[in-house]
């Protein structure tokens, strides 16, 4: 399966026929043509662009193949919802509740590091949520997400992700950029870098975060060793939605026009003298575009002509799921403005006590909204299109969590666990009414068809029309992927819909 | 005829081939063909073919000598070594590299044939077609083995240019004389008229002017600097602004920021919790101060990997206060080890050490491969490099350097100081003592929010709480948790206000005292965060496939075979107890004069520094996944120059600013760009943009505010006359500029206490390379200009163009407040009078005059914008930024200059030097 990496293909560049053809087309190509092609050579793993070689590096260039998906909305769990209260039905918990995990599970414990928890010196912990069948694939869901399981034959759910990063930072960086260290593209950087944008005035890659904040930081969503063009833009909940896009509060009205008239006229006569610098025209266009942003970014917040049901639907009129809610309508209408990479991090997953509170206070606030994600993108055509993607960072124990010791600690709380969970994706080609893999008895390790992180980003990135042995940057003396030496996991063919 | 037996296959081949093209029915042919192959053989035995047995095993010999030792030589790539017939025979991870005889069927032959599945040798063209049928020949032959002068003991020449020691080459004849101002100039004109390009002619003066004070020293000239060598006809006029610059305190910082990409600098350790690095601002002014000294570069790479083993010091006093110099300057050199102390770290690594170190030995082997090496060590942490002669034993040899190592935290003072903070020490215990007064009284007035909440509570809940922690049943536990959950979320302000009158009075009389306490203990005594050693030397195993849960072998520290003569090697005394001094070895090795790669690595970057793109245009990777040099020889010249000039960076700097070849102008020639678009051959100078952390120098310079910390230096002071306590006064801790609301708010930054903005305001406007740098939030300004990640080394800034620069530099709160200090600038030094407000301006931001017509077009800008602010009266009333001296001015008129002065730091030619 995945987690064995026969070969290091990411590092298997072709050697001396391409770098010449690169260099070709560099030296003599000249002319625009010649130039297109020399990006796609370097998407393609043929090496950089030369440092002056004047592209857009946003331009939209074509799929390696027809793209099932034009779009992503990575619903990003952060904090880590459990498994067996979500997606993944442990009938055995409820039976065993209390005792120590079965002999079978603690024979590998010392391969089981975890933040606080000594498996064998925890008890299991049965989960309050129910599960039941829904939809006519009879897919099981925890009463939890009620509203999300109406879209059940929509879903497939697999339950044997797994990774080893057993903390949120590490963890957060692991499932965007497949390396848990820091200096990695994340998947939003890497799908703009291959496909660039469709959007004339939004950025292609865009961020929102609903309660607190993204562990890994900035860089959990950053462009790593890509060029910064194309990393996350984060759409800010104070002030400007995105930042600098809104004349400041210094130009009187129409100043702005101005000074950008008096800059053109001045820029356009530094160029005449420069005509071969292309980089010095890019500027000068980026103005008119930066000017355009002004505009779409109020545009694309302002809500006022939803009608009353969409907003309903989404949750807007309940002030538990209206934070989540607004966000997930806004992601619809930047999928409708060409935006091509969304993620919406809704954090508080973290239940080291009391997980059973901690995750009905979570699923109420985003249940419902995405209920009326799946539902408003099928109406309206858009989900054959779009990909949704559910899950965190990792999951979480079976057992309890260990920090018994301390007074706030108690015993339903549960710790990290990235050794098992549950992601689930919707749209974009997905065959829904799915389940893939398996968890072992309890819930607490992927044993059967495990996925790795890489695995789901090579389906990622194939359901958008780009192979991830192909889609390579050179940085640091080879070519590197999203997917790393991995993703080997045949997992986008099970998954699409034939 | 006799043929010999080690030709039979051959001539076996031969008669195959033509049996096979021979219809099989005519006899005649095949006759023919028969005789033809008698002849072969004949010419076989006696002329071009008919080498000797040895002849034919030499000339196959040498092919592997030449063009697979290198790898799988000593540092046994893939396992395979090609230095004697039995390893051959035995082979590598794929098996046996030849089968005697079997030339077709030989891994060996197919894959330099490129015939199967795997080509070699990796990046590089096939073998010559003559190399080929040697190999072909020789294998057919039966693969023996003769002894060649390489196959003696003797080391053969590494194939890789890069891993050969440079040679001096010697200074190239050209036809055009008067254009050489010194050697560099030869090689670059020897290029150019061998592909009939012509330079461009010199660049006038004043574009001299401000691209080499960008490059030396990444500032603007100002305009009396400006003036001064403009009116300086003399013929050493430019010579003495170079000096000049090399001498200003700003070179170390404008350069220092440079080495700073390469080695990842930040100020904390990325991830969730992103560590605060307190010290790693001093290995920052550490960098500066050697850039600003010239220290020699072998002495500067000694410093920062084993400067503790090769000097190691105290800080100890000789009889009064004065410490010697020469137990500074070892201090000093320690500080260079903190290169290692700033890696990446996430908080939970402390939970698990292997998994700790693993991260730290990571990032320390690939940043001295990066930095120094010029060589991406990183791939053969998890398998032999694919593309260089690294084995993945080499990779974990030079891990084992670093085994033993650790960070450490040492007083940056003597001995004396150390006893003043234990003499005063019971200051910090007065300190305690207040606080634990103040808390008491706090816990009481908590303790009755906590009972009164107590009686709300349901009858269960309060009988849970009751019962003493350890003796509470499950669900009491449970019940009790949630109640103190409650009890945690009690706010300050909260308990202040339950306080009784009394307990308030004396409360806030504490918190005063604690107040007054805290301005009495001492300072928080300085360190420094360095390498040191750790009590035990753990040992290093080679990690299987890179996982640090699985180990393979044993390994010893060792330097990288493929770069390594036979005697160097790290040895270790059998001293006990041991002294560890492998980084030293490490250090010692990289500065030997003839290392392959040390000074070529560090002179490249001197040259992209200056010319935009280096000679290897990919400077931290000198291996055959990196470009190849455009000028190899100069290259060579320059690296053997470096080290003959004893290392010295300002002698290289001079040496390339000086040269005609960077006085070229960077406008193209029609001619000229057909044949060579990219300017590989440097036929002109290559136009740049300025980097983040310039723009944002460049800005205050122009606006006035710009706060240099020591008095800029009088034009041309020789450099002795500098005090060397002036540069004392750069650098310091980081400096937080503060966030516009939308920066700070917004919700990149993790929590909003990360970021506290520097009280004094001057230090907002310090130069960008003192701005805080912060892995997990990188400075905003910064960050849209492309701003290096800082978690990887960076060879070299990306350029992008992109509107979020254009919406930055258009509306951005620092911008304004910039261009309104411009405006302030511009009415106190002209007064009143736009149009010598608009010349000044000019001069101050882009060091030139305006043309007449541009004077007009920005008269008009002002006279329009003027209009609209007085006919909006109300919005005029707004403007109250004017200092008290500029109140006569006209609001309207000072709101249209600072609108012409943000236009300027928005024109291209603000921001790109030619």
């Amino acid at each position: 399966m995945s987690d064995l990496k026969p070969r290091c293909n990411g590092c298997a560049g072709e050697g001396p026929e391409v770098r010449s053809r690169r260099d070709f087309l560099a030296r003599f190509g000249g002319g625009f043509g010649a130039v297109a092609a020399v990006h796609l050579l370097a998407r393609e793993g043929f090496g950089e662009l030369p440092a002056s070689q004047p592209v857009n590096p946003l331009a939209a260039k074509p799929p390696h193949f027809p793209a099932k998906a034009k779009a992503v909305i990575h619903l990003f769990m952060h904090g880590g919802p459990s498994q067996v209260d979500t997606f993944d039905p442990k009938p055995l918990l409820s039976r065993l509740h209390g005792q120590p995990p079965p002999p079978s599970i603690l024979k590998s414990e010392e391969k089981t590091f975890l933040q606080f928890t000594k498996l064998s010196e925890a008890p299991l912990l049965a989960p309050r949520a129910t599960f039941k069948k829904y939809g006519n694939s009879g897919l099981e869901i925890s009463s939890l997400f009620e509203n999300v399981a109406q879209s059940a034959d929509d879903l497939a759910v697999i339950r044997s992700c797994y990774h080893d990063a057993f903390t949120h930072g590490p963890g957060v960086q692991l499932i965007n950029s497949g390396v848990f260290r820091l200096g990695h593209p994340s998947m939003g950087a890497w799908a703009v870098y291959g496909l660039g944008s469709e959007s004339e005035n939004l950025p292609a890659y865009m961020v929102m975060v609903t309660d607190g904040s993204i562990s890994a930081g900035a860089p959990g969503y950053g462009a790593g060793f890509l060029p910064a063009v194309y990393q996350g833009t984060l759409l800010r909940k104070k002030g400007t939605p995105i930042l600098n896009a809104r004349a400041a509060a210094e130009f009187a009205p129409g100043e702005q026009r101005e000074v950008l008239d008096l800059l053109n006229w001045h820029n356009q006569q530094h160029l005449a003298s420069r005509p071969d610098n292309s980089e010095l025209a890019a500027r000068i266009s980026s103005y008119e575009l930066a000017f355009r942003m002004q505009t779409a970014v109020p545009e694309l917040t302002d809500l006022s002509r939803e009608s009353e049901s969409t907003k309903k639907l989404y949750g807007l009129d309940d002030e538990i799921t209206e934070p989540f809610g607004r966000n997930c309508l806004l992601a619809r209408r930047m999928v409708e403005r060409g935006v091509r990479f969304i993620q919406i991090y809704k954090d508080g997953w973290d239940a080291h006590t009391s997980c059973d509170e901690n995750h009905a206070k979570n699923a109420r606030a985003v249940d419902k909204p995405i209920a009326g994600l799946l539902t408003d993108l099928k109406q309206r055509g858009m989900l054959e299109t779009t990909l949704l993607i559910w899950g965190g960072e990792f999951g979480r124990t079976p057992v309890t969590d260990g920090q018994a010791n301390s007074e706030v600690r108690t015993s339903d709380g549960r710790d990290h666990n990235p050794y098992g969970f549950s992601m689930w994706m919707a749209g974009g080609g997905i065959q829904g009414g799915k389940v893939i893999g398996a968890t072992d008895e309890i819930g607490l390790r992927a044993v059967e068809d495990k996925v790795h992180v890489h695995d789901l980003h090579a389906t990622i990135l194939s359901l958008l029309g780009l192979d991830h042995t192909q889609l390579t940057y050179f940085f640091q003396g080879r070519n590197h992927r999203l997917t790393d030496v991995g993703g080997d996991n045949n997992l986008a063919s099970r998954l699409i819909r034939a | 005829m006799f043929v010999q037996r080690a030709y039979w296959p051959f001539c076996w081949q031969v008669m195959r081939e033509i049996f096979a093209r021979c219809p099989a029915a005519s006899w005649e042919g095949h006759f023919a063909n028969c005789s033809v192959l008698v002849i072969l053989l004949c010419v076989f035995e006696t002329s071009a073919f008919a080498q000797s047995e040895t002849s034919i095993e030499q000339a196959g010999i040498a092919v592997l000598q030449k063009n697979c030792i290198s790898c799988h030589g000593d540092p046994r790539i893939s396992n395979l070594d090609l230095r004697q017939r039995e390893t051959i025979l035995k082979g590598g991870t794929r098996g046996p590299a030849v089968i005697p005889g079997k030339a077709e069927e030989s891994i060996l032959y197919q894959a330099a044939a490129h015939s199967g599945e795997l080509k070699m040798p990796p990046g590089r063209a096939r073998l010559s077609t003559e190399e080929l049928e040697s190999l072909q020949k020789w294998i057919s032959a039966g693969a023996n083995w003769v002894k060649t002068a390489a196959t003696v003991g003797q080391k053969s020449e590494p194939s890789w240019w890069s891993f050969r020691k440079p040679q001096r080459p010697s200074v190239p004849e050209v036809h055009d004389k008067n254009w050489i101002r010194n050697p560099i100039d030869a090689f670059i004109l020897r290029q150019l008229e061998e592909s009939k390009l012509t330079p461009a002619p010199s660049a006038d003066k004043r574009t001299l002017l401000r691209r080499v004070f960008f490059d030396l020293i990444g500032l603007p000239p100002t305009p009396e600097e400006l003036k001064l060598f403009l009116g300086d006809s003399s013929p050493g006029a430019y010579e003495k602004v170079v000096d000049y610059l090399l001498a200003s305190p700003h070179y170390g910082e404008r350069w220092g920021k440079h080495w700073l990409d390469v080695v990842r600098y930040a100020d904390t350790g990325g991830y969730q919790t992103d560590l605060y690095y307190k010290d790693a601002w001093l290995y920052r002014d550490y960098v500066i101060g050697s850039f600003n000294k010239d220290k020699p570069y072998d002495r500067f790479v000694q410093e920062q990997i084993a400067g503790d083993e090769l000097w190691p010091d105290n800080l100890d006093l000789h009889g009064s206060y004065y410490i010697p110099e020469k137990k500074m300057e070892h201090m000093e050199a320690r500080l260079g080890t903190s290169l290692y102390a700033i890696s990446p770290v996430y908080h939970e690594s402390g939970l698990d050490v292997e998994n700790y170190f693993d991260m730290q030995w990571t990032d320390w082997v690939d940043v001295t491969g990066s930095a120094f090496l010029g060589l991406t060590l990183g791939c053969a942490r998890c398998h032999d490099h694919k593309f260089d002669a690294i084995s993945q034993r080499d990779y974990f040899g030079l891990r084992a350097t670093f085994s033993g190592s650790d960070r450490v935290e040492i007083p940056l003072v003597h001995r004396m100081d150390l006893f003043d903070q234990w003499q005063f020490y019971p200051r910090h215990i007065r300190l305690q003592q207040l606080r634990a007064e103040a808390e008491k009284i706090s816990n009481q007035a908590k303790r009755r929010i906590v009972d009164s909440l107590k009686a709300d509570l349901p009858k269960e809940t309060r009988e849970a709480y009751e019962v003493p922690e350890g003796k509470r049943s499950p669900e009491q536990q449970k019940l009790a948790a949630k109640f103190q959950e409650a009890i945690n979320r009690i706010k300050e302000e909260e308990i202040v206000a339950k306080m009784i009158p009394v307990e308030k009075g004396k409360y806030e009389e504490l918190v005063k005292e604690i107040g007054k306490a805290y301005l009495q203990t001492l300072k928080p005594m300085p360190t420094a965060t360095v390498l040191g050693h750790s009590e035990v030397m753990p040992d290093v195993h080679l990690l299987i496939r890179g996982d640090y849960r699985n180990k393979g072998e044993r390994i010893k520290p060792a330097f990288p075979a493929a770069l390594r003569d036979e005697n160097e090697v790290i040895e270790e005394t059998a001293l006990r107890p041991l002294v560890p001094q492998r980084r030293k070895a490490l250090a010692l090795w990289l500065t030997n004069p003839g290392h392959p790669l040390t000074a070529r690595v560090m002179v490249n970057r001197i040259w992209q520094g200056h010319f935009g793109n280096g000679i290897v245009a990919t400077p931290n990777d000198f291996g055959r996944q990196g470009q190849p040099p455009t000028h190899p020889e100069l290259l060579d010249w320059l690296a053997t120059e470096f080290v003959s000039r004893s290392w010295s960076l300002k002698q290289m700097h001079r040496l390339m600013v000086l040269s005609s070849t960077y006085r070229m102008s960077s406008r193209a020639n029609e001619a000229n760009l057909k044949i060579d678009p990219q300017n590989h051959y440097l036929w002109r100078m290559n136009p740049r943009r300025l980097e983040a952390e310039a723009i944002w120098d460049s800005v205050l310079a122009a606006a006035g505010t710009l706060n240099l910390k020591a008095d800029p230096l009088k034009y041309f002071r020789p450099l002795k006359q500098i005090n060397p306590a002036l540069l004392n006064e750069l650098g310091g801790p980081p400096v937080f500029p503060p966030l516009s609301l939308d920066e700070r708010e917004g919700g990149d930054l993790l929590e909003k206490s990360q970021w506290p903005d520097s009280l004094d305001p001057n230090e907002h406007t310090r130069r960008g390379v003192y701005v805080y740098v912060k892995r997990s939030f990188s400075f905003p300004m910064f960050k849209t200009f492309d701003a290096p990640d800082a978690s990887l080394s960076c060879e070299r800034r990306q350029n992008t163009t992109v509107a979020p620069q254009s919406l930055a530099l258009l509306n951005n709160e620092f911008i304004h407040r910039q261009a309104r200090a411009f405006a302030v600038r511009l009415l106190r030094e002209n007064g009143d009078h736009p149009a010598a407000c608009i010349e000044n301006a000019w001069l101050l931001a882009l060091s030139r005059l305006p043309t007449e017509e541009e004077k007009r077009k920005n008269l008009e800008f002002l006279f329009t914008l003027e209009q609209r602010w007085r006919n909006d009266g109300k919005k005029a009333e707004t403007v109250n930024w004017l200092p008290e001296q500029l109140r006569t001015i006209l609001p309207a008129r000072a709101e249209a200059l600072a609108k012409l002065c943000l236009t300027i730091f928005n024109l291209n030619e603000f921001l790109y030097v030619d």
